[in-house]
């Protein structure tokens, strides 16, 4: 009993901080919520039509969720690669190269999504940014190209963005982690003849597996979201329908409508998929550690 | 409308100020009785390089007026429509607040608004206010938001890269071709008209242009004419000045009109579609092109003057307002005579009042006759729909111009799509 005691008032925080929200989110998605429901207070309930809506979106399935499922697969694999080797050529670094490198990435990391977005713009422009630039200069290409009304330039520039975005911490994180493997375990594998490829990938990995799950489980959540490095791009609002993922689709067809309980419901089912996602990934990462 | 096209204008200051309310120092002000209480209006940031100053003015004749004080805020174009939606919500709204054209209707079909018909009656300046504001503020057959200030798009020109190519300003849509062909002679690598694909108000005077129409309500159901031969016409000029003449560039495929305009300032475009407000910001950009452009009325397709919208603000009273008789005394001292009059001088806008715009009609300014010109002869309003905001978030009309621009698809094919979400999205049926 006393546990219990003692956990509730942070309990009632969270509930009110937490719950609540949630809930009213849940409610406003099965209403027609709109500015005019939200001048008189008076509820609009319309069942599950929202959810219906949502589901046969030809929009939804031909275009929205290929793009954001394939970019947060890309994005995800791309940043906890990029960040692990970063990670390891920091372990390796003397003190002093190891700040330096840690300071500019972490530069990086401190930059707003949307600065980044725009450095990125520009860097792509069609007629003043500096790739093309090269690329003509180089005799590569003959006229400007507008990398961004192709939808895969557009997304591979915003890959480049995301992971530049979000190496930093999964190079941190990882670091941390590469910092706590035992020495011995290390001069053990080289004394019995292990490379240096072997060592990381049966000590080094192994040993971090809790760690990559927390990178995987978080990247995947944010690159399930990216809103601003898509929405700020030219064409990415919305004018360019071949770029659009979940983020902006939403945003677009619930904000931008003033239609509150569809983006509700949009939002009730990406916790849902997201949740389903991290469950799966906990329990295989769990299965493998009891074995 | 009116987000996309005043954000070059919005400073890139802090989030909302907090106008001084000034003149605390004299007495009389703040009491309890009825009609000397506190006037709440929000005012957008950014229209007016020294809105304190304005409003430091208005304050003092209006506390002098009625014996009320003026609480004036400050608020961003970016964050004005949340904040609307969320004072709505919370039953906090302002006393009078400046809505952009195209939010009136919206607000106004939430029961937001206050109808101002009464009011403007008993002042008797019906007849007085600028016919597209009107239209723009009317909702319901009533009129929700009072005509206050507004802009309109024109063709801007290079006049260097125009007397260097010999080429005249045109009045005609071939003419208008023949100067670009000009242009892209002297200039390969320039832009002799930029097409941005990602602005919709630059499109719609094409459109117009060609006899076509945007969308029509019949009785109560909305059609957009996008499709129509005529249209179709319009659009395919526009669009083909870059498709098929090479007129424009690549990168205009996505560009905004703020793109438009800092390639504009850069020397690097011949002649474009741009606003009446935009000619401080260009030289503003570049010091070097002060005097060395023009403007002209957008040409119809066989000579006259294409429509063009008409964006502005409108001021308008909330519901909430408790004391309205005090908040149209404040909107009419705003929206008419010297102080409507002064707003217009300092932000580049023309006011809403049409006994005011007969001085700026007369003036030569080279960037303010034709401007005026097209805002009296060429004014128009996007469909004064609720739903319109919707059909703009959609960006219906940047995608369809920026399919044809980047070859996805013909004027034909992007067209129908686009009436037909228009439509769908106009009616509030997906």
């Amino acid at each position: 009993m006393r546990p219990w005691l003692l956990l509730t008032p942070a309990l009632l925080v969270l509930a009110v901080l937490l719950l609540w929200p949630l809930v009213r989110v849940f409610l406003f998605s099965l209403q027609d919520y709109g500015l005019r429901e939200i001048t008189t207070g008076e509820p609009n309930w319309i069942g599950t039509a929202n959810y219906a809506e949502i589901l046969t979106s030809p929009e939804l399935w031909t275009v929205v969720l290929p793009n954001t499922v394939g970019f947060a697969v890309l994005s995800v694999v791309g940043t906890v690669a990029f960040g692990t080797g970063v990670a390891v050529l920091l372990a390796s670094l003397g003190t002093f190269w190891r700040t330096v490198t840690s300071s500019a990435i972490m530069a990086a990391w401190a930059m707003p999504a949307v600065t980044g977005t725009y450095v990125w713009i520009w860097i792509f422009d069609a007629d003043r940014g500096v790739f093309n630039d090269v690329l003509m200069g180089t005799g590569l290409l003959d006229e400007p190209t507008n990398w961004f009304t192709d939808r895969w330039s557009f997304y591979a520039i915003v890959l480049l963005n995301v992971i530049h975005h979000g190496f930093p911490f999964v190079a941190v994180t990882v670091l941390a982690g590469l910092l706590g493997v035992p020495k011995e375990m290390l001069e053990a594998a080289e004394m019995d003849g292990a490379g240096s490829f072997r060592r990381f990938f049966s000590i080094i990995v192994p040993q971090l597996r809790q760690v990559f799950a927390v990178v995987i489980i978080l990247s995947t959540i944010w690159d399930f979201k990216v809103f601003a490095q898509v929405y700020l791009m030219p064409g990415g609002a919305g004018s360019n329908r071949s770029v659009l993922n979940l983020g902006v689709w939403s945003y677009v067809e619930s904000f931008g409508q003033n239609r509150y309980g569809f983006g509700s419901a949009i939002a009730v089912l990406l916790t849902l998929l997201l949740l389903a996602i991290t469950a799966i990934y906990v329990r295989t990462v769990l299965a493998e550690e009891e074995r | 409308m009116t987000r996309a096209m005043r954000r070059p204008l919005v400073a890139a200051t802090g989030a909302v100020l907090l106008a001084a309310t000034t003149a605390a120092c004299g007495g009389g002000s703040g009491g309890d009785t009825e009609g000397d209480g506190t006037l709440s209006v929000w005012i957008m940031q950014g229209t007016n390089p020294d809105a304190e100053g304005f409003f430091d003015d208005v304050s003092a004749a209006f506390e002098e007026e009625t014996g009320a004080t003026l609480d004036v805020e400050f608020v961003e174009w970016g964050d004005a429509h949340n904040r609307f939606v969320t004072s709505i919500a919370g039953g906090t709204t302002p006393d009078v607040a400046e809505t952009g054209t195209t939010w009136t209707p919206e607000f106004a079909d939430a029961g937001a608004l206050a109808p101002l018909d009464e009011y403007v009656d008993a002042a008797g300046i019906g007849d007085d206010l600028v016919e597209g504001l009107v239209e723009a503020g009317t909702y319901d057959e009533q009129l929700y938001g009072m005509p206050w200030y507004a802009g309109v798009r024109s063709l801007v020109y290079n006049t260097e890269m125009f007397e260097q190519a010999g080429v005249e300003p045109p009045t005609t849509w071939a003419e208008l071709e023949d100067a670009a062909a000009g242009l892209k002679e002297e200039y390969p690598d320039k832009i002799a008209v930029a097409v941005p694909g990602d602005a919709e108000f630059t499109v719609y005077p094409w459109v117009w242009g060609a006899g076509g129409e945007v969308a029509t309500l019949d009785g109560d159901t909305w059609t957009s004419g996008l499709d129509s031969p005529e249209s179709q016409d319009g659009i395919g000029f526009w669009t083909g000045l870059a498709t098929e003449g090479g007129y424009s560039s690549t990168g205009a495929t996505t560009w905004r009109e703020t793109d438009v305009l800092d390639a504009f300032a850069a020397g690097d475009v011949g002649m474009a579609v741009m606003g009446s407000w935009t000619p401080g910001a260009i030289v503003d950009a570049n010091p070097d092109m002060e005097g060395k452009f023009a403007a002209v009325p957008i040409p119809g397709k066989d000579g006259g003057i294409a429509p063009s919208v008409l964006g502005g603000s409108h001021l308008s009273m909330f519901e909430t307002a408790e004391d309205k008789d005090l908040a149209f005394t404040f909107i009419e001292m705003m929206t008419t005579g010297e102080f409507a009059q002064q707003w217009g001088e300092q932000s580049g806008y023309f006011p809403g009042q049409v006994s005011l715009l007969d001085e700026t009609l007369e003036s030569t300014d080279p960037l303010v006759a034709p401007f005026a010109q097209q805002f009296v002869e060429g004014g128009a309003s996007v469909p004064v729909a609720p739903t319109y905001g919707a059909v703009q978030a959609k960006l219906t009309t940047s995608t369809m111009m920026q399919s044809i621009l980047s070859g996805d698809a013909d004027v034909a094919e992007a067209s129908k799509a686009a009436a037909e979400e228009m439509t769908g999205v106009l009616n509030g049926s997906e």
